[in-house]
């Protein structure tokens, strides 16, 4: 019980990162939705093992992006799904429309993005140095570096355009 | 950019709609659907394939001829063989360990069950067009004790056509699907490892 509380409390705390994980690795609501579950779903699977030893938003990243990147597009046998349609793409409610447009474009940009550009801009725009972006995603320092830079050019290629 | 993403985060980090009850609901539906999703597609096509291997097995006496027999072991390993290098690949895909693994070796894992995975499917492909032959050949001699060979009948005459017109649409169709998604996982592949020369 006291290990349920404790993940309830996690991901209420977390729920944010795990939206914008969703967002990035989805192209649309549906997909968005069932990405959504099956993170959490993971996270709880996973939750002895960052009791046991890693750095909760280490543990969090890695769970959301491992998941993402092997979350099977379009799966057609999920069955059912909570519904919780009411988390997600729903800023237009509470937000200023300008930032929800800018933001809206810059999800599109980052979209274009492969796989691993993706995991690595998400983790750089979240506030991560290079060394837990390396930790996170097992990527050297170094090349953290290299890639952030070609991603960094790739983005700016793409706004001009 | 990033003080955009700031931005937005701030306004991410207000909504708080998630409730207790609905993480718990999402763990579980989730874990209820992975087991009836699991098990029943690759369960039911695994049996069917068993099955037709276990029923010409059974009537294995039936095929007196080299081509009878010729066709019942190809058949037979086809049945066989495949289903279980399709499961495998896909347990490798699913064995992908999310908790402990970084996300370069959940990457590089995944593609490698990927390109395993489309290579058993292409293989299978191409071992279907002899199953159009030796399915016909002993369906005639197990369910009717024909040798479709003796035979004066038609059945060469459309059967053989409209399984290679089939055949030549869905292959088509198929070994394209596949090696766009192989070359995908490929690429993938390539970029992980030449990280380091970068």
């Amino acid at each position: 019980m006291q290990k349920q509380n404790e993940f309830i409390e996690i991901i209420k705390q977390n729920e944010g990162i795990i939206f914008k994980v969703t967002l990035v690795y989805s192209s649309n609501k549906e997909e968005q939705k069932d990405l959504y579950q099956e993170i959490v779903y993971q996270l709880w699977k996973s939750f002895d093992s960052f009791r046991n030893e890693s750095k909760m938003s280490t543990w969090l990243y890695r769970i959301a992006l491992n998941t993402s990147i092997t979350h099977l597009k379009n799966e057609k046998r999920n069955g059912n799904r909570v519904s919780i349609d009411k988390i997600l793409l729903n800023m237009s409610d509470q937000n200023d429309t300008l930032i929800e447009e800018r933001v809206k474009v810059l999800y599109d940009h980052i979209k274009e993005l492969n796989t691993i550009e993706k995991g690595i801009i998400l983790l750089y725009l979240e506030g991560k140095n290079y060394d837990d972006i390396s930790i996170i995603t097992g990527f050297s320092t170094t090349n953290v570096g290299t890639r952030l830079a070609r991603i960094k050019q790739k983005l700016k290629a793409q706004i001009i355009k | 950019m990033k003080i955009l993403w700031d931005e937005m985060s701030i306004e991410v980090n207000k909504q708080k709609l998630l409730t207790d009850k609905l993480i718990l609901q999402m763990t579980q539906e989730r874990f209820n659907n992975r087991i009836r999703s699991i098990s029943i597609p690759e369960t039911i096509g695994s049996i069917f394939c068993f099955a037709i291997a276990f029923y010409i097995l059974v009537n294995f006496n039936k095929l007196d001829t080299w081509y009878f027999l010729a066709s019942g072991i190809y058949t037979v390993a086809y049945f066989l063989v495949i289903p279980i290098l399709v499961l495998m690949a896909i347990k490798k895909m699913k064995k992908v360990n999310f908790g402990n693994n970084n996300f370069k070796q959940t990457l590089l894992d995944f593609a490698k069950g990927k390109n395993q995975f489309f290579f058993v499917q292409k293989i299978s492909l191409y071992l279907s067009a002899g199953l159009i032959v030796t399915s016909l050949i002993l369906a005639g001699k197990i369910l009717s004790d024909k040798d479709i060979f003796m035979e004066n009948g038609t059945v060469w005459f459309w059967y053989i056509p409209l399984m290679v017109t089939f055949l030549f649409f869905f292959s088509s169709w198929g070994l394209k699907h596949y090696r766009n998604k192989a070359k995908q996982a490929e690429n993938l592949l390539k970029d992980l490892e030449n990280e380091e020369n970068n």
